[in-house]
């Protein structure tokens, strides 16, 4: 089997030449200082994972990456920065749609971890030959777990999806809880703080048990690393601010909706979406406990 | 009786519960009241009809009528309401102390003759001396005066706190900026270390197998098959991995790293120099020299969008506080920055005329509508977003321009940018003493 292309963008070259020393051996590496540059060479060739930096002058990595997610769907997109700001995460999330958020200064095992993972989805999706979210519509109307303390946040979906999905409102975990271990969930929408606790371990537990589901964060909390450990760990497919604007609203949860069918009818999409193992060790126990939990219910209705 | 009493600071403290007279009272009967002990101190006598005031009798109209010839004899029995003053001081049991004392100061006449009447419900309750009311006015104005105090050196140190977190916050800004900076310098250093210290031991066994060869062929007991396994484990070493063409990438790296360390250095010292943590609070320098140290600290919100064109004039050195006007600098940097929307030009000038440095910096970015000019430089007034700013900067801005005894002024046009301009005179003796305060 031929290596696979990687390719790398920093508009400082020493950073694009040290990267290329952890990769020659195992990848062709093409790299570019130019995020135009970039974009032509996504055009031109398959390229498949791309690691870019964010704060370049031509474009932002954010930006770059949404563009290639139009040019080159399949092509895994990684995000390795200096600046954890909060606007260029969430691009992130909702533009970007990247695999991996890193962090300068980076460790040489994760990133090539990382770009091994990443490379490997790259080779089984290119060679499905199928570009990914175009499948066919499954006929069943989609499940949406709403998890929000805030009534509000389920009226809001409820009246922008009508009749077209069938909305479940849990205002606590335990709710929750039940829910997901009895039915299968299209897209779980839930605020990281669900009565002024951090729920991260939920939607990362989730991620794991339940490969397939979409989750969409909405919050008006605002935290950075806990968004970038949401995107590694949880692998969250949307990240909206409340208050919540109800035509952005819409519009993201059809697409997560589709996102959702076209996962469950190609199963090789989901791997990706895999995510990074839980790194914090209080959520590793929270995510533990969760998972038993979830066993246990779903154990229960399948002797029930 | 009264002697004693405690002054409060309010009506019922100074009231005097002093047995009034009738009107019918003989006048005559004065003589001795106004020798009896409990009416010693009293400067008159209240005139009471069926509990009501109706008059008030001082000592000095008595003596008045006693001194005319045979006032005694003429006007001794007549009933006392026919000389007693008809519209006596009155104020009310439960009126506040400051709205009595002015009553009692507008009406009260020179020479001082009466007390005044104290009464509750138009009912005669007492009397009360002008002199005590005085007092307690006085005692009141002077807690009055302390609460003042308290309250304005309260307000002060809150002041001081606000200036003190709006200089954290844009100090906190500011290192994370530059902790940003320095990331991207790291990574490819740290990546590089690492790669060299594998690439380290790869050679080191490489070299030992290289020893070992030349060992065998040099010590005459190796078989001819030794030297031949030696040398073909040497072969698939180098096919495994390829030294040389890694030690050559290594040579590249290793300036790179050079290059990247001295890159952290510099953002290290301009941190230093910007902060001036280690020089005196007050010093003579260029303000070129302050207006570099803050567009260093300023690059990671200019570079890529701002072009910064500096047309520096011929400018004496100043006496003042660099570290405050560094932070001047950045703040009107950071401003303009952000009020550039994608790309834009700032614009640094710098002249000298007479006994004055002029600086000048002009963006390009959205302009300031009319109605907020006047107000930017409020404390707390702010068109940011809550959390991006604290509406302290461009006060705190003003207030080290004004303690350098210059002064700041803006123009600004909506759609095409503004224009910050400051004047500080050359020589600034006169202002030390504040610079160092502040």
């Amino acid at each position: 089997m031929s290596k696979p292309t990687l390719l790398l963008v920093d508009d400082e070259e020493r950073i694009l030449r040290s990267l290329r020393m952890l990769f020659f051996t195992g990848y062709n590496v093409r790299m570019t200082t130019d995020a135009n540059e970039a974009i032509r060479i996504l055009k031109e060739e398959r390229i498949h994972v791309i690691v870019s930096d964010q704060r370049m002058p031509i474009m932002l990595g954010a930006e770059l990456l949404r563009i290639a997610r139009e040019i080159s769907p399949c092509t895994m997109r990684i995000l390795l920065t200096g600046y954890s700001d909060l606007d260029a995460s969430i691009a992130c999330v909702n533009e970007g749609e990247v695999f991996r958020y890193l962090l300068k200064p980076w460790s040489g095992e994760e990133v090539k971890q990382v770009v091994a993972d990443a490379a490997a989805i790259a080779l089984a999706t290119f060679a499905n030959e199928r570009s990914p979210y175009t499948a066919a519509m499954l006929q069943q109307k989609a499940r949406i777990l709403v998890l929000d303390s805030d009534e509000s946040t389920v009226h809001a979906v409820r009246e922008v999806l009508r009749d077209s999905a069938e909305v479940i409102w849990a205002g606590n975990l335990q709710h929750a809880t039940e829910v997901l271990s009895q039915v299968d969930i299209a897209v779980l929408v839930a605020d990281v703080m669900l009565d002024g606790k951090n729920i991260s371990y939920m939607l990362k537990t989730v991620k794991q048990q339940y490969p397939k589901t979409q989750s969409m964060v909405v919050t008006s909390f605002k935290d950075t690393s806990h968004l970038i450990d949401l995107i590694n760990q949880a692998q969250i497919a949307r990240y909206l601010p409340k208050p919540l604007r109800k035509n952005i609203l819409g519009r993201n949860l059809e697409y997560l909706i589709e996102r959702f069918r076209a996962v469950c009818t190609v199963p090789l999409l989901q791997t990706r979406h895999s995510v990074a193992p839980i790194s914090d060790p209080k959520e590793q126990a929270q995510a533990h406990g969760l998972m038993d939990l979830l066993n246990r219910l779903r154990l229960h209705r399948a002797t029930a | 009786m009264h002697a004693a009493r405690l002054i409060g600071k309010d009506i019922p403290s100074l009231t005097i519960a002093l047995d009034p007279i009738p009107s019918h009272l003989p006048l005559e009967e004065l003589a001795d009241l106004f020798r009896h002990p409990a009416y010693a101190e009293v400067l008159s006598i209240p005139v009471v009809d069926d509990g009501k005031p109706v008059g008030m009798i001082s000592r000095h109209r008595f003596t008045d009528i006693y001194l005319k010839r045979y006032g005694r004899e003429l006007y001794g029995k007549q009933p006392v309401g026919n000389f007693a003053n008809k519209s006596p001081l009155t104020v009310a049991y439960e009126q506040p102390l400051a709205e009595a004392a002015q009553h009692i100061t507008g009406n009260m006449q020179l020479p001082l003759t009466e007390d005044f009447i104290i009464t509750r419900n138009g009912k005669y309750l007492g009397i009360g001396f002008v002199m005590d009311l005085i007092k307690a006015m006085e005692m009141q104005m002077r807690a009055d005066t302390e609460a003042l105090d308290q309250a304005y050196s309260r307000l002060k140190s809150s002041q001081t706190a606000l200036v003190q977190s709006e200089k954290m916050a844009s100090l906190g800004q500011m290192v994370a900026g530059v902790a940003h900076e320095i990331n991207t310098p790291l990574g490819y250093v740290q990546n590089n270390v690492t790669i060299g210290n594998e690439l380290f031991g790869h050679v080191q066994n490489m070299f030992a197998s290289y020893e070992t060869l030349v060992d065998k062929m040099l010590d005459g007991q190796s078989s001819a098959e030794e030297v031949s396994a030696q040398i073909q484990q040497i072969a698939e070493m180098r096919a495994a991995l390829s030294v040389n063409e890694m030690l050559g990438e290594m040579r590249g790296l290793m300036e790179d790293s050079l290059y990247g360390i001295g890159q952290i250095s510099e953002l290290v010292l301009n941190l230093k120099n910007f902060s001036r943590m280690d020089s005196a609070a007050t010093d003579t320098v260029s303000l070129h020299d302050c207006i570099a140290s803050a567009l260093n600290i300023g690059r990671n919100i200019l570079k890529n969008k701002v072009e910064i064109v500096r047309q520096f004039g011929d400018i004496p050195a100043i006496k003042c506080a660099p570290s405050q006007l560094n932070q001047v600098f950045l703040n009107l940097f950071t401003n303009a920055a952000q009020a550039i929307a994608d790309h834009g030009r700032i614009t640094i000038k710098t002249w000298h005329v007479n006994d004055a440095v002029h600086i000048e910096v002009a963006d390009t970015g959205k302009g300031i509508p009319a109605e907020n000019i006047a107000r930017i430089f409020d404390p707390f007034f702010t068109t940011k977003a809550i959390g991006e700013g604290t509406g302290l900067g461009l006060s705190i801005t003003y207030q080290i321009i004004q303690q350098h005894g210059g002064d700041i002024r803006v123009t600004s046009r909506v759609g095409e940018g503004t224009c910050f301009h400051i004047r500080l005179p050359a020589s600034a003796a006169h202002h030390d003493a504040q610079l160092l305060a502040a």
